[in-house]
Parts: C-alpha cells; structure tokens; sequence
C-alpha cells in the first residue's frame, strides 16, 4: 500500500495543526507539519521541502499571522508570492487539497475557491464574511452533505447525509459581490459545487444558530469544479472520534466521530 | 519632598543614576520609596540603605528597583507566606514531579501535566482588554518553561453587578464595560493562540465594583523526559531572550498590583499594564517546545512580573550560578530606554533559554524559521552574582542571596467569624416555583453561555466534556470539563473550580474547606477522581488585620482539607491589596481542582437522559444557609455557613466514582448554588426532559447548600447495586419524565414547564449585556 504524504501546512497563529495531523494520522496517512518557509526555502536545509513530495495539501484553522488584515489574507499572499506554479500544478494534477476554517478562508483568498474560471482567480471571487451575530461562534452544527457527484471527500457520504461538525470562527458567512449574488450561487449548485449545507435536527435548512454564521444559501462549505479542493468553516478534525460529539452520552458508544470519514475518504483517493 | 540632593548621574553617555541611600532620612527613604513607585515599606528601604553601606557604595537607580521587584509582595509573598508554609507547602507525594513555575504532577508512566491558576485583578481593574488578555499570555508561559504543551485554559472572573446602578468608587469602570473588555480579551488572545479555553465562571457581588478578580488558569501535558527546571544548566550556560521585544510597558506591574487601588490608578499605573501580542506568543510556543523536545536547551523561564530582573536573578539561583547580562543587547521595541527600565520591564510575550554553546546556533536557527526573535544576552558565571553591563560600564551587581531572600513578615491578624456576629434574619420567601425562576435567572447561576460560546473551546480536538452538556441547541451546564489531552490514549483530565465568596465572606475557615469540596464535587460529578489542586487567593489589604484573618483562616480551611485527601497543591498564586477606599473585595480564595478520567469514555454528564430512571441525592442536608443564594436574593441575614467533614467527603468521593466506574449513572451534577431544587431544574434543561421529585425537605431545605452532595439518576434495574454500594446517606427524590419540574414537600406543590426554566437561565446574560 501507498504511502500517503500530507502536508499541514501553518505559519505563525494557524492552530489546528495538531488536531489536523491527527486526523490524517489516524487514517494511516503520513501528515508532517510544515511551516510555509520550509516551503519556500526560508530555513536551515535538512528542514527544506518540496510541495511536489506531497500526495494531499491541509490548510489547518487558526487566526494565520493574527487574521487582522482579514481572515487568511496575510497567509494567502504570502503562498500565492512564492509558491503560485507549485499550488497550480499540485491542484492541477488532481491531488486533494482541504482548507478547514481559516484554511477556507485562505483558499478563498487565494483564489483556489470557488474557481469557477480557471484553476486560481486572479482576485477572490468571494469572501467569508464576520458572522451575522457579530461575535465569535464555538457551537456544535450539523452538516447535510450536497454533493450530487462522488468526489474525493465525500466518497462515503452519500448526498444527504446529516454529520455533526463543530464551528468556531467569527468570520464564515460566505458571501459574493451583491450584484453578481444570484448568478454566482445558480453556477456554484450548477457546477455542483456546494458540498455542505447548515441544517437543523431535522435536516431543515435553519437559522440561527443552527446556522452559526447566517451565510449565503446556509453554505458551509464548498468545492472547486474538479472536486479536489475542499474549503469548508466547520471542524471535521475535532470530531475524530465520538467522544468530541456535544451529546455523546446519550447515545450508544460507538468509536468514530463523523469527521473520520471525510479524511478516510481523501486518502484512499490518492493511494 | 525635594529629593533631587540624593541623585547623582553617573558620568556616562546614558541615563544612569546612583541614589545616595546613605544619606538619606527614614522620611526620605519613605518619599523614595513613594516617588519611584517601589511600594517598600520603610523597614524594607533600611535594608537596602544598609546593605550598600556596607559594601560602601551607592546603589544606582538599576539596582534599586531590581530589589523592589524582587521585594514586591507580588514576587516574594511576604505576607502570606507564613501561612502557606504551615498549611499548603506541605502537602506532598510520590505524584509531583516538580513545584516550578508551573506544579507538574504525573498523568500516566510517560506524561506529566502541568497546572497554575493566577490573577492579573489589577492591570484588568484599570485595562479590562490588555489586562485580562496579557493574564491569559503570562499563564501560558508559566505552563510553557515546564516544557509542557499547553492545553486548556480556565478563568473566573469577579465583577460588580452588570445592573449596577448607583455610584461606583472614584476611578473605577462599570461593570458592564469591564466584562465586555475582560471577556474580549480572553477571547481574542485565547483563541488566537490556539489554546481552548473550557472552564470559568462569572461572580457578581457589589464588593467587587471597584476592584475585580480576572483569575486565569491554564493547564499543558508534557512527556516527562522533556520536564524542564526552571534554572540554567551550569556555569557557560547562554542565556537567549526570545519573543517579543522590549518596551515602556509593564513597568511597575509587580509593585502595583502590591498597593490598593485608588482614583489615582488610572493615571500613575496605566503604563504598567503590558500590550499583548497572541501572534508573537503563538509561534513563540512552538519554538520553544520544538528546542526543549529536540534537547537543545538546559532550562527555560517565562518573563513575568519584573521581567528580566526576576528572571535572571531565579534562573541564575536555582542553577546553583551567577550570571552577565549584556543589557543593552535586549531587543528594544523603542530608543531611549533607561537601564532600570529595559531590566524591570514586564513586556509581554518573552521566554528566557539557557543552552549550551553549541546549540546556540540551531536554537536561533530555529527561531528565524518561525520569525520569532532570539538573542543571546547574556553568559552564566561562577559565583552567587549577577552582574549587568551597559554600553561596556559595569551598572549593577547584586549578590543574588541578598535580591531574592526578601522580607517575610508575620503580620498581626485577627480572627473573625462574620457567621456568629451577625444578627440572623430569615429571608422572605415567595413560592416554589417563583424562587427557583429567581435563583435560575441569577446572574451567580444562570447559563453562561454568552461567554463561553465566544470563547473557542474545542481547539485541539479534545474537550470531552464540555463547559455545557445536553442535546444541541438545548444544553445545560457542566460540572467540570474534560480534556483528552493525548490522541492515542483514553486518560483524560478533568477541570474544576470551586470558589465561593459569600460563604468566605462570612466563615472563611468554612469557605476555605468549601471551595476544596465544590471542585472535589465537580471532578467526581463527571466520573474523574481528584488528584491535585492550584489556587488563587484573592484577599484585601494584608497589613489590615481582619483581611489578613480572612486569609489565614481560607487558607487553614483550603489545606484541611486538601491534606486529608492527599491532593497536593503544586502551584498557586496570591492575590492581596485587592481593595479600594470602599473596602475590600469578600475573600475569594479559588481553588481549581485537576482530576484524573482513567478512561474518558466513561465520562458522565448532567442532563437527564430518560423517561423513568430514578433520582436520587447523595449526601445530607442541614440547616446551613449562611451565604446561600436564597438568603442572599431574600433578604436573608447571617446563618450558619456550610460545613465540610473531610471524612465524609472522602467517603462520598469513593463510593460515588466506584458508581460511576461500574457504569451505574445515567447523569449526575452537584449540589451548589441554589442547592437541589436549582440542580434538578439544571439537569432537566440539558436533557429537555422533567421530573417528578416528592420529598420531606421544608421548602427552605430544597435550596440549602450543604456540602458533599450530588444529585444522580440511574437506571430503576441498577438502584440495588447502588444502594449497596452507598453507605452515606442517599435520598430517593423522584422520578425523570413529563414536561415540567414538579416538586412537592410536605406542604407545597409547584410545577415549573421547562420552556419557562430554560427563559429564565438561558436569557439573563445576554439580556444584562445587551
């Protein structure tokens, strides 16, 4: 069997890095956490690496270098400045690529996402946008899986599927220009690209606060139209196993959490 | 007064000034002491004077206020030490593996966790965002040069009434305006370090308007092969300063938080509150643990209060060595720093390396990948000495026995028991049902979870039991949260506090015992054992004897306690002067407890989980009211605080967990404010399900807050294998199912719908906040 190699990728404030490497890790991958200038070459050499070694590129959550321009911004500019070819050709050789959280906003202001024209945008299409609230939102939500096609992520969740994946960002409200709204949310379901949806218990699209952040359409997370690169704000990576569900006592035990599958499924894309 | 005549600038091309100690009269040394902000009482600059004029010189202006620092009831705990030398320092077993800037206690064969709770009540009094934001990051850090990974932050958090509507005290800040700044600055510098913050609470009480508590505690897990002293490695040694750069702020943090406050604090202290920066800290955390697991450095120490001054002067003395610093190597954030100012400021984000020479390089290496800045600053040296240079001239040398040996006092105190003075009046008490609305919508009680849902609480994948529990969307609180703070294996942590100020206020001796109990309680509650504490004493002003009283008699109360269930206390912090011209904050000793979960998936919760199992209280209740949130909401006056037996306690905690390990609880929270009524109405609301309880209690009785005592549902087909395993005292209350809480006594019947319970605790908080 294949070895699989990820990539965490982090700077300075992504702090889910643990948590990501885990996830990959207890799918029988190979994740190694990398610092971006170990990417570009910014460090002693038996630390150097090559994106290209890598079979799948995790972009953790976190508040990347402070998040204070806006979310992702600082990290997305500084990849796109030293490694735009590198990021093209690994997106464009079919091999996965998840941002989660501050991952998707990254992905978003790189262009990688919605990239409906092309590979990587040139400008961000659209943007994750501070939460209707107004406040920081750590809070369970549950997720109906939209995807019509088979994709690399989704390989075990059939369309439909209700999982419970907790949110915690103050900025995940997607959201494209005004005027260009209707006709960017048409293409994206066109395209099938809309991978996650906020519902209720009931599997209704809901308000608040079962859709934490009163995003576009209750989109939570999205994907390009090839499928291999997935942003979403909701954590897959903290629900490894039952026991980081908010009401795991009141159930039967049983040993995974819902988030296993996604990261199960993108591995054996790739082996 | 004019003390210009005792300053004489030394003749060098920087400001550097020798202080004529001497010379000077006891009321001078008083106006010195004032006019440089060293908070030393007369006795302490004597020593000083004394100490230079027997080495016949004068102390230059450096070295002054590196004893002041060094002195500072913040540093040294002149005061309180005493008291915790014969009740706390004792505590010991085989489980501590170090007592450093952190305690470090064992977690399993190959892991420790480290654990401290401090305060940072003043810069927050006058700076509520940077105040409480820089405690969190000063917390990190201490949990950070054990060497260990942090991984849970708790804080709780005392303030004056939200609604408060009559004057303050002169220079203090509403209430509103301070939790919205203290809670801003968790959030923010918590969440962006990456660090969940899982437990707290949130007290309101008039006595502190003028003055709050911003308690923070953090807890890490460290493989204990990567267990680091706090303390250089021997003579050669290079001491690196890493993190952020040096600046203005946070000078005087430690002699300020060792006065009262006044309407003057603003002004004269602002610039002793530090600057935060989580996104420095965050990489600085990674570093720092990549070096100490890679085995590159000898020891490592955080710059807290006093900054470089304390810190090179500990880690020097714990080596068994001397040090040299290069002062004017120290990055600086800004030009034109005076020696005394770079060596004494309290600038956040900044650990302190000692390695030897050939890992410097790979150390600073490092360091540039994750842009965080290092320099080496200074060399250890044989010798007890540290010895600052600047621009090349020799600026300070201090003997480290004579800096760090500072004043221990035995002060006067003096012993009341508020309980026994004052008059008892019983409270006015409405029906049943009204008052647990009322207790439910208390502010002390009702759901805090427009705090704790702004707080990131689930980063690093491993809150196990979290700060509420229940079905999504509808939950209710927890006891103690719980932590997997390892992915491959099932032992789990779990994270109480226990802390109750009005029985403090009334009995602190009780009170004392009381919190121990309450965090004990939360721990068994979730299916943990308690294995160790760490506390925050938060008292008045010590040189008054009735607060000193207060604080000896907390403390004698904490380690009673805490001795008899063997649960040592690695670490701790104290807090005095908590006081303004109003008067003193009620003595808030908090205690937060560290349980071990053998197996996390054994953990129980405190909602209801179905139709039909049966309630039962474990424990006994008596005729304690004093300090109990119905008195306090009623009018009540007076009365007996609540008492602990150790004994009692110990045996509850063991047959309880032996329940629990055998699986025998479906869910289980303790009895605590607003007493059983108030516990059962909480349980319904995270299982959105009622209950029927039928006892004998009068009706004062359902909301006594007697120690020791839990309420539990099980299974009807597993009542006999609990009853055997009880002997202490167990009560059969009820019944869960139905939409409603009914309760009935010997004289009363009430119903309560769950839709109105859930209004009146789930609403306050945001509703007070607007």
């Amino acid at each position: 069997m294949k070895d699989v190699k990820v990539c965490v990728l982090r700077i300075e404030g992504t702090n889910c890095e643990d948590e990501t490497f885990q996830a990959f890790a207890s799918v029988d991958a190979s994740p190694e956490r990398v610092h971006l200038k170990q990417l570009l070459g910014q460090c002693p050499s038996d630390l150097k690496r090559d994106l290209g070694s890598y079979d799948i590129l995790a972009l953790p959550g976190g508040f990347s270098a402070g998040d204070y321009v806006r979310a992702g911004a600082i990290f997305a500019a500084r990849m796109k400045s030293g490694l735009k070819k590198e990021l093209i050709s690994f997106v464009e050789n079919s091999r996965p690529v998840i941002g989660i959280c501050n991952g998707f906003q990254i992905l978003v202001e790189l262009g990688l996402l919605p990239a409906m024209d092309g590979t990587m945008s040139d400008i961000p299409d659209a943007a994750l946008y501070t939460n209707d609230s107004g406040r920081f939102e750590c809070r369970p939500t549950l997720l109906k899986q939209e995807k019509s096609h088979k994709s690399v992520f989704t390989a075990d969740m059939p369309k439909g599927t209700v999982v419970m994946y907790p949110s915690a960002h103050a900025e995940g409200k997607l959201m494209f220009p005004k005027e260009k709204e209707q006709k960017m949310l048409d293409r994206l379901l066109e395209n099938d690209q809309v991978v996650f949806r906020y519902v209720d218990p009931d599997g209704e699209y809901a308000g608040y606060p079962w859709c934490p952040n009163g995003s576009l359409h209750n989109i939570a997370g999205i994907c390009n139209p090839a499928g291999n690169v997935l942003g979403m704000m909701p954590h897959p990576e903290r629900v490894l196993r039952r026991e980081t569900h908010p009401d795991w006592t009141r159930e039967e035990w049983k040993e995974d959490g819902d988030g296993l599958s996604m990261f199960r499924s993108a591995v054996r894309s790739v082996k | 007064m004019p003390l210009e005549h005792l300053f004489f600038k030394r003749d060098v091309p920087f400001r550097l000034y020798e202080i004529a100690l001497g010379k000077a009269s006891d009321d001078e040394l008083k106006a010195l002491s004032k006019e440089m902000g060293l908070s030393l009482s007369l006795e302490e600059m004597q020593r000083i004077r004394d100490y230079f004029v027997r080495l016949k010189r004068r102390p230059t202006d450096v070295e002054v206020e590196s004893i002041a620092q060094a002195w500072s009831e913040h540093c040294c705990y002149k005061s309180s030490k005493v008291f915790l030398r014969e009740h706390i320092f004792g505590i010991d077993n085989e489980r501590v593996l170090a007592r450093g800037d952190a305690g470090v206690m064992v977690f399993d064969d190959e892991y420790g966790y480290a654990l401290r709770i401090e305060s940072h009540n003043h810069p927050s009094a006058i700076e509520p965002y940077g105040g409480a934001a820089t405690g969190i990051g000063g917390i990190v850090r201490d949990v950070l040069c054990m060497g260990a990974q942090p991984v849970a932050l708790i804080d709780p958090l005392f303030f004056g009434p939200i609604d408060h509507k009559g004057e303050l005290p002169p220079g203090s800040k509403t209430p509103k305006y301070l939790v919205s700044g203290v809670v801003g600055g968790i959030r923010d510098y918590g969440n962006r370090i990456g660090i969940p913050t899982v437990c707290g609470g949130l007290f309101f009480d008039e006595s502190y308007l003028g003055n709050c508590l911003v308690n923070v505690g953090c807890v890490g897990i460290v493989k204990r092969e990567d267990l680091r002293d706090n303390a250089v490695g021997g003579v050669g040694d290079y001491l690196i300063l890493c993190g952020g750069r040096t600046g203005r702020d946070g000078i005087h943090g430690v002699t300020f938080a060792s006065a009262e406050l006044s309407s003057a604090s603003e002004d004269e202290s602002r610039g002793a509150v530090q600057l935060g920066d989580p996104i420095t800290k965050e990489p600085l955390i990674h570093a720092c643990l990549e070096v100490n697991s890679q085995g590159l450095i000898n020891g490592m120490k955080d710059l807290g209060g006093g900054g470089l001054s304390c810190v090179v002067g500990e880690m020097a003395l714990s080596g068994g060595c001397g040090a040299e610093v290069q002062l004017d190597d120290v990055p600086l954030k800004e030009s034109g720093l005076a020696p005394w100012e770079v060596w004494v400021s309290e600038s956040q984000e900044r650990m302190m390396l000692a390695a030897s020479e050939n890992n410097v390089k790979r150390i600073l290496d490092l360091f540039a990948m994750w842009d965080v800045e290092a320099t080496v600053v200074g060399k250890v040296v044989p010798g007890n000495e540290v010895t600052l240079f600047w621009q090349g001239s020799q600026v300070f040398q201090v003997d480290l026995d004579f800096l760090t040996k500072g004043p221990e006092y035995c002060r006067p105190f003096k012993v009341e028991v508020r309980s026994s003075t004052v008059k008892h009046i019983a409270p006015k008490l409405p029906p049943i049902d009204r008052i647990i609305i009322d207790l439910l919508s208390d502010p002390n009680i009702a759901s805090k979870e427009w705090v704790f849902r702004m707080y990131d609480h689930e980063v690093r994948g491993g809150t196990v039991v979290k700060p509420a529990t229940g079905i999504m969307n509808k939950s209710g609180p927890s006891d103690a949260t719980v932590i997997k703070p390892l992915p491959d294996r099932e032992t789990g942590l779990a994270l109480a506090l226990g802390v109750n100020p009005w029985f403090c206020g009334l009995d602190a001796y009780r009170g004392g015992m009381a919190s121990v109990d309450e965090a004990c309680r939360n721990i068994i509650a979730v299916g943990g054992y308690p294995d160790s504490l760490t506390d925050c004493l938060n008292f008045g002003n010590p040189e008054k004897p009735e607060r000193l009283g207060e604080f000896k008699q907390a403390v004698t109360g904490i380690g009673k306690v805490a001795s008899y269930l063997d649960l040592p206390i690695p670490s701790g912090n104290v807090s005095l002067y908590n006081e303004t011209a109003r008067g003193s904050v009620l003595p808030t000793p908090t205690v937060l407890g560290l349980g071990i979960v053998e197996d996390v998936r054994k953990c129980v919760t405190t909602d209801l989980k179905k139709k039909g199992n049966l309630l039962y209280q474990v424990g006994e209740t008596k005729d304690e009211f004093g300090g109990s949130a119905l008195y306090r909401r009623y009018g009540g006056q007076g009365g007996e605080v609540p008492d602990v037996s150790p004994e009692v306690l110990k045996r509850s905690m063991d047959q309880l967990h032996e329940c629990m390990k055998k699986g025998l609880i479906a869910s289980c929270h303790d009895i605590s404010d607003g007493g059983m009524a108030v516990t059962v109405a909480e349980m319904c609301l995270g299982g959105d399900i009622g209950a029927d309880v039928h006892t004998y209690m009068t009706t004062k009785e359902l909301f006594s807050e007697s120690n020791t005592r839990w309420v539990v549902e099980i299974e009807p087909f597993e009542e006999k294998e609990f009853l055997n395993i009880m002997t202490i005292p167990v009560k059969k209350l009820g019944k869960v199912g139905g939409r409603d809480l009914t309760i009935s006594t010997e004289t009363e019947k009430f119903s309560i719908s769950l839709d109105e319970m859930r209004n009146a605790w789930s609403g306050t908080l945001g509703k007070l906040m607007g």
